[in-house]
Order: C-alpha cells, then structure tokens, then sequence
C-alpha cells in the first residue's frame, strides 16, 4: 500500500507540485489584499497630511482584518427586481479571473531544491502575455453583469462604463506591450525576463513603459480613471447595490488586478527580478519592484483628479492608440534593420 | 503514464460535453442575457479544446477575440435595448426548423458509419503537433505562405470598419453631398 502512495507520487509529481504551487500562489495572493488595502489606507493618510487607521494593532495592521470581520457579519442584501443568480455569479467572475491571470506570471528563476528544479510560477506558458491578457479581458464581464442584475440606472450605466474603457484601453495596452514582443520575439513572460538582463526595458522603451503603465492603470478602474465606481455621479456605479462580502469581492479582484498589472509591468519593463548588480535575492528584487508600482498606484489616486468620460475615451482614442501605433513602428523599424 | 492519459481524455468529453449543452442553451433560453452568457461559455469551452490539442495560440485568440471583445458588445446591445424575455410560441417557422434540425442530427449519426477514425497525417505528426499550435509556427506560415490573402484580409476589415464609422457618424445625404461635389 505504501509503495503504491511512494510510486504514485513520484509518477506523479509534476502534477502534484503543480497543483500545490496554484494553492500556494492563491492564497498567498489573497492574503495580500488585505495588507494592500492597509498601505493605501495608511498611504493615503500621509498623502493628505493626517494618521490613517493607527488604533488597531501596531501601525493599525489589524484594521484590514476587523472590517473584513466585518464585513463577513453585515446582512447581504439582494433586491426584489435584480436576477438573483447573476447578481451572485458577478463577483465571482471578478475574483476568479483576477486570480487566474495571475498563474501565467513568473516571479523568479527555477530553484534547485532536493535535487527537483522548482520554476517559481504556477505555469510558464508560450503565450504567457497573451493569456493574463485573455483572462483578464473576461474579468470585465463580472462587472457588466454586476450592473445588468442589479436592475438599477446608475449600476447598468456603471456597468457599461467600464466596459466601454476597459476595451478601449486594452487596445493601447496590447499595442504597447507589442513593442516589448517585437524586440524579444517571445510571448513567454520568463524569456522576456531574460532579454532584459543587461538593461531593463525601461530605458529602451520609455514611451511604451509610460503607455503600458497608463493603461494599466485604466484597466484596473483605478484612479484617475474609476469612472466606472464614480462616487459623486454613479453613486458607486455597478456595485451600488452590493452589500457585505460580495461588495468585498468587487474590491478583492481590484486590488489583485493591481498586483497582476504591477508584476507585468515589473516583467516587461523593469526587468523582472534581475537586480542590476544590487545584492538581493531574485524574488526579493520582484517584490522590491512591484511593491513600488503599488506604492505608485497609490499615489496616483492620492494625486489626480478623476477625468471627465468623454475626455477618458478622447484621451484613450486619439492620444494614446496613435501613440502606442507609432511606438510600435519605430520599434519593428529598429528590428527590421 | 496510464493516470494523466485518462485525465486528458476524459476532461476532453466533458469540456465537449459541456460545450454541446452551453450551445444548446444558446438556442433554447428565452432570457437574452443568458443566451448571451452560454454563448460565451461555449466559446471559453472550445478555447480549452483548443488548448487539450496544443494549439495555444489560437486558444488565446479565441477568448481575447470571441469571448473577451465580440460577446461584450453583444451583452452591450442587450444591456441597452433592455434583455426582456421572449414569448414562446409555435408557428410553422418553428416546425421548419425542427425538421431541419432533426435532419442534421440524421446526417451527423450517419458520420459514426464512416468506421475508425485516423489521425492526421502530413505536417502533423505527435513531434510537430506540439510546436505547431504556438504562436511562432502560425506566425510563420501567416506571413510567409499566406501573405497575400492575410493581407487582403485585413484591408477588407479596414475598409468595413472606416465604413461602419461613415454610417454611425454622419447621416447618409451628407455621404451623397460629399460624394457629388
């Protein structure tokens, strides 16, 4: 019996480490949200000169877990006229799809432990950019739904608003991650990696960095681009009629779509985890880098104010798509000589 | 060996399987929000197919194109024309396509008379299956076999997509107006 559990597991052992990598990388991705919601709220403190939550816990680092407490115990309220199964199925897709584009994405090297190579990713896939692209593309159909079943003005409005920027933004940041395809030849994450360990992409590219990380910023509805959860004229857009911890789902996939954008962002742009001569692990590098573009993120929020719509879709249409058009020419013009 | 090779064959039917029942639900739900929803289950369904048979490549383009872009504007439509449900009722359209439906369903069993099925032959032996659904394999022949068609292709969608602007944006006697002078 036992040899038969020994054998089965070593026949079997991609399968297993696989499968216990995606436990690992999901939860550990979902034990950063609250901690993410932490440091923007501490963040966000600074920025506007006062403490940020500091009662609870050292530096308030127990402050995430009571509201989540919190809002596990607040009543979920469905209304009458909404479709009750896509009302529910809505988050869902959110954090579902948030936590699957992540599996494409590498953090680090292959490690030799015990004699097995360990890569540090869930899945290398050939078409790695292609599928976080993919997938989250469909991320957007939990929040058109959330605003369909809500059966209310402002969340369908919402609903469509982010529908509407979320494709027209995905267009530039498709392109602007073409001319980083272009000069690598490779749709793989890790390869891409590779080609930057002399000197990131950044300093190459810094056109397609500043596009890229704009329209990252428009796909994860943050601001200065949340039109989609404007407060003052959607009263929250399409999750105005979520309550407890299915409002908290919506705002869980936000802020894994954050860590997704900033990870790609680090991966294409900043060189992923080669630390250029500094002396830090590699996956310490990685989280070095994408913890800043959070802080960023953060930053930007405190900073701007929210666009108007139409200047969004102009801003989007003629600024940014004919940049990142010519981006990528000068680019391929490079290659080709 | 043994384990992963009837893993691999059985998600196959069952991701067909529930491709078959998402494309039924497509035909059979009143409620146009949920035909639009199976729709796109079905779509995600065929790119897991696609990515069983190692063509990854077209299995991203599926989602990104079908399910990701074209299906979002249908759920647009719906959203805006409001999804009401539809009253079912029998009319001589509805035997017709019973019949026809029926009559597709005779010729696919007549398929199962064909006998064993082979594997395909030519450019696509086991070695070469695994390199020839990524993206470099279909780039290359994209651009090099099927130049020309692929770029006739495009200039045709460039020309339908400038002509659906023309007729969204300005009302059709400015177009003749323009046209004349």
């Amino acid at each position: 019996m036992i040899d038969w559990v020994f054998d089965f597991i070593s026949d079997n052992a991609g399968i297993i480490i696989g499968c216990i990598k995606a436990v690992v990388v999901a939860i550990v991705l979902l034990q950063c949200v609250p901690f993410l919601v932490w440091l923007e709220r501490r963040l966000m403190g600074r920025f506007q000169v006062r403490l940020g939550p500091n009662r609870v816990g050292p530096f308030g680092l127990i402050q995430p877990i009571a509201d989540s407490i919190k809002l596990l115990f607040k009543e979920s309220i469905i209304t009458n006229s909404a479709d009750k199964f896509l009302f529910h199925l809505a988050p869902a897709i959110v954090v579902f799809t948030a936590i699957v584009s992540f599996s494409a994405i590498p953090f680090g090297e292959p490690v030799t432990i015990f004699g097995q190579t360990f890569g540090l990713w869930v899945a290398n896939l050939d078409i790695g950019l292609l599928f976080v692209f993919a997938v989250s593309s469909m991320g957007i159909y939990g929040m058109v739904l959330g605003g369909l079943a809500s059966n209310n003005k402002y969340s369908l409005m919402g609903g469509l608003r982010s529908a509407a920027q979320m494709i027209s933004y995905e267009l530039t940041l498709g392109l602007s991650a073409l001319g980083v395809i272009v000069m690598t030849g490779s749709l793989n994450l890790s390869d891409m990696v590779k080609a930057q360990e002399t000197i990131p992409n950044i300093i190459i590219q810094p056109l397609g960095f500043l596009l890229f990380f704009i329209a990252g910023v428009a796909e994860t509805n943050r601001a200065p681009f949340d039109l989609p959860e404007a407060e003052q004229e959607l009263v929250a857009g399409f999750h105005t009629e979520y309550s407890g911890m299915k409002f908290a789902m919506f705002f869980m996939g936000e802020y894994i779509n954050m860590i997704t954008m900033s990870a790609l962002v680090t991966l294409l742009f900043l060189g992923g985890w080669n630390s250029y001569g500094l002396p830090l692990f590699p996956i310490l590098a990685f989280a070095g880098k994408v913890f800043f573009l959070l802080c960023v993120f953060i930053w930007l929020r405190s900073t701007f104010p929210r666009i108007r719509y139409d200047r969004l879709m102009t801003f989007g249409w003629k600024v940014l798509l004919p940049l990142s058009l010519l981006n990528l020419l000068f680019y391929g013009f490079i290659k080709a000589l | 060996m043994e384990i992963n090779d009837l893993v691999y064959q059985s998600a196959i039917i069952i991701i067909g399987l529930t491709a078959v029942c998402a494309s039924l639900g497509v035909i059979l739900c009143s409620s146009p929000i949920y035909s639009a929803l199976y729709l796109i289950g079905n779509m995600v369904c065929l790119a897991m197919l696609y990515l069983l048979y190692h063509a990854e490549f077209i299995a991203a383009v599926q989602i990104i194109v079908y399910a990701g872009a074209v299906m979002i504007l249908f759920l647009f439509i719906i959203a805006l024309l409001g999804g009401k449900k539809e009253l079912q009722e029998h009319t001589l359209q509805r035997t017709i396509a019973f019949g026809f439906a029926g009559l597709l369903f005779g010729e696919l069993l007549l398929a199962a008379t064909v006998g064993v099925t082979k594997p395909i032959e030519g450019i696509f032996d086991p070695v070469n299956l695994k390199v020839i659904g990524g993206a470099k394999a279909i780039g290359l022949t994209l651009y090099s076999k099927h130049l020309v068609p692929f770029e006739l292709a495009s200039i045709l969608l460039l020309v339908a997509t400038i002509g659906v602007i023309c007729l969204a944006k300005f009302p059709l006697k400015q177009i003749k107006k323009s046209l004349n002078s």
